[in-house]
């Protein structure tokens, strides 16, 4: 009797230290402004995607890239969708498959009025919870200033973003901003109160994008 | 501070009117609040007396059981060394004694020959005639005029002289055959220098073994005797061995490092699996169980090869049976050592795979290609990898007799370290305990310093009361401190 409750007791421990692979697995959301002056950027954006984040990605982890235009909240906004396989060589090939999606999407002519951003911050923000990856982040590559389609009603609710880490690389400043660099960073910082509202993790505004891998992988 | 001020408006007033009362109160709780110190500093001191001698004791009788342990252990290892000193003469001395009759034969021959040789030498050869006085004599005879007599001895002298040459001649032949014998006898002397030789050297053998035997003999019994000077000397080998064998250990793990290293990234392809454990993914585990596993078969090929003594049932098991275990640990260890090195191979290609997708994303897939090395060069790290994760299991697998060094050291420094911990903590407790008895007295020293003022009144009253009382003159009047003051025992 003894030897088996031991046996029990070992096997209680090994499962309470066995977890499942979604809570170390991390899931980045990518969204990417084509409207305004921000659609030039599409190249440069798609670039710094494939060579600083997707090589970093690891099996297991979960990709999306959302378009931020006139409805960012619209299912139609994802470019491209993937959660790695647990088999590094698997994952090495979906990383080309969305590699290739993404230089299509850099390639096609796309330049909309309206920047939805907060649209597309909900539907990344469901697509995170979707994922129940331990590691939740939202890289946002915009100017920042949205410009929301008439009669779209856009909140991020409290704790809509809970647990996400939310940086924004590369905010073009606009040709008012450098009239008045204070708007920039206004703009900037109300999104930071609005992030903040909506229980983000964290917000950051990244300059350099070779240091997003590094800021991605920040505990 | 502030919200203590009666008057806030008027603090000095305020802090008077406290020091006032603090005084009145502590005045008149003095004789109580002394006695709660007091009490207070013995059972504290108390207590930390108590554990500091509980802690004395556990330290005692855990340093009574190392000795123990050291000396039953130090005895066991002695019995062991005499043992297979024992069988080592009793190999020697059987193999030299049973070539002892040959080797006592062959002396005898070489002696008796040598005897006989001797004997043959020593005969009188035969001896020279007088041949060259004849000789002499004959020719030194006047010459006659008569020529028949000088004929006859011309004859005669002619005659001597061959007689003369025979007769040197057969003595020469007899002499160069004594020499012949004597040089043949030489060969049989130094047959018998080495006979006697390889006597010397066993007796010599024989000679340093039960030297060894009577320094081991010595050892244990110095050991059976419990002397201290045993003990000091089995725990100074403990340490050393223990540190030895730690390294030795540390280095074997930094060695299961690289080879968890070189297997870890390939393990991910072949165990792709969700689930983690203790914080590892699946693979890590399984990469981490395969290195264990060459650890574990080394340990088996160690023990069943009679090298360590770590599982006694092993040991006490049929050669036959120990063989087979012997055998399927071995195959077990060359297969993993197999599987090691093809890991190595594909984690090689794996990274080639990974710096490619990589070149190809950032687009520079053309000139990635352009600074791929040489085939000959690119093919030395799969080459080296591969020799890696070949030969490092069977050096993890050698850890086995370090590993048992350490344990079996181990206790008795670990005990040891214990032993120090449990005195530096009964040291400890015992200041502590002084502390607080003497800081508790200096509190109620302090006490009575803060009511001075009434006490000196006191004082000064009682001297008048006395002065009235006592027609001698007012009595020696002792500071009502000191009559109260805890009269605590000295620490021991």
């Amino acid at each position: 009797m003894r030897p088996l409750a031991q046996a029990a007791a070992a096997a209680a421990l090994l499962a309470a230290g066995c977890t499942d692979a979604h809570a170390h697995a991390r899931a980045v959301c990518v969204l990417v402004d084509v409207s305004g002056t921000y659609a030039d950027q599409r190249h440069e954006v798609i670039r710094v995607v494939k060579s600083g984040l997707l090589p970093h990605l690891r099996p297991g982890d979960s990709l999306v890239v959302i378009r931020v235009g006139d409805h960012g909240y619209t299912k139609d906004s994802v470019v491209a969708t993937a959660t790695l396989d647990d088999q590094p060589s698997h994952a090495n090939a979906q990383k080309m498959e969305l590699a290739g999606k993404l230089d299509r999407f850099a390639a096609a002519d796309l330049r909309e009025r309206h920047t939805d951003l907060s649209g597309a911050i909900l539907l990344a923000a469901e697509y995170l919870r979707a994922s129940h990856a331990g590691r939740k982040s939202m890289v946002v590559f915009s100017d920042m200033l949205e410009e929301l389609p008439r009669g779209a009603q856009r909140t991020l609710g409290p704790g809509e973003l809970a647990g996400v880490d939310v940086v924004a690389l590369n905010v073009k400043r606009l040709a008012a901003d450098q009239n008045d660099p204070a708007a920039y960073r206004r703009r900037l910082d109300g999104w930071g109160v609005r992030l903040a509202a909506a229980k983000a993790a964290s917000w950051t505004v990244v300059l350099d994008p070779s240091d997003l891998a590094s800021r991605l992988e920040e505990p | 501070m502030h919200g203590l001020l009666l008057w806030p408006d008027r603090p000095a007033l305020s802090l008077l009117v406290l020091w006032a009362v603090s005084q009145l109160l502590l005045y008149a709780a003095r004789v109580p609040m002394h006695r709660v110190l007091r009490k207070l500093g013995t059972a504290l001191g108390g207590a930390f007396r108590l554990a500091a001698r509980w802690l004395r004791s556990a330290a005692e009788e855990l340093r009574r059981r190392n000795r123990e342990v050291l000396l039953e252990s130090g005895r066991a290892d002695a019995e062991t060394r005499l043992e297979r000193e024992f069988q080592r003469l009793a190999t020697t001395f059987t193999a030299d004694l049973k070539a002892y009759p040959a080797l006592h034969r062959r002396l005898d021959e070489s002696v008796k020959r040598v005897e006989e040789d001797l004997a043959a030498s020593s005969l009188t050869p035969p001896t020279a005639p007088g041949w060259p006085e004849a000789v002499q004599a004959v020719a030194s005879i006047p010459k006659a005029g008569d020529r028949t007599v000088q004929k006859v001895l011309d004859e005669i002298h002619r005659s001597a002289q061959v007689q003369e040459k025979k007769a040197l001649q057969e003595w020469r032949e007899a002499v160069a055959k004594r020499h012949g014998i004597l040089a043949a006898s030489a060969a049989r002397w130094k047959v018998v220098h080495g006979l006697l030789e390889q006597v010397n050297r066993t007796v010599s053998g024989v000679l340093a073994a039960s030297g060894r035997i009577d320094g081991y003999m010595d050892t244990y019994q110095k050991i059976q005797r419990g002397e201290n000077a045993a003990e000091r000397v089995l725990a100074v080998s403990a340490i050393e061995l223990f540190v030895v064998s730690l390294f030795v250990v540390a280095v074997a793990g930094f060695g299961g490092f690289v080879n968890f290293q070189l297997i870890a990234r390939p393990m991910s392809e072949l165990v792709p699996g969700g689930a983690w454990v203790l914080g590892m993914p699946v693979s890590t585990i399984a990469a981490l169980v395969i290195v264990l596993m060459e650890v574990a078969a080394g340990i088996f090929v160690m023990e069943t090869l009679g090298v360590t003594h770590l599982f006694p049932r092993i040991g006490a098991l049929s050669p036959s049976r120990r063989r087979v275990i012997f055998g399927v640990a071995l195959a077990g260890l060359f297969l993993l050592a197999s599987i090691e090195a093809s890991l190595a191979i594909l984690r090689e290609q794996l990274l080639e795979a990974d710096k490619a997708l990589a070149l190809a994303l950032a687009g520079e897939s053309a000139r990635g290609a352009v600074t791929v090395a040489a085939p000959l060069l690119s093919r030395i790290p799969t080459i080296g990898q591969a020799v890696m994760g070949f030969v490092l299991p069977w050096i993890l697998a050698m850890i086995a007799v370090p590993l048992e060094m350490l344990v079996q050291s181990g206790r008795h420094v670990i005990g040891r370290a214990l032993v120090l911990v449990l005195q530096g903590g009964s040291g400890f407790l015992r200041i502590v305990g002084h502390v607080a008895r003497q800081a508790l007295g200096a509190l109620v020293h302090a006490y009575d310093i803060w009511i001075i003022v009434p006490l000196q009144a006191e004082r000064l009253a009682r001297g008048r009361g006395d002065a009235d009382r006592n027609e001698l003159g007012p009595a020696t009047l002792r500071n009502p401190a000191e009559q109260t003051a805890p009269s605590f025992r000295a620490p021991r």
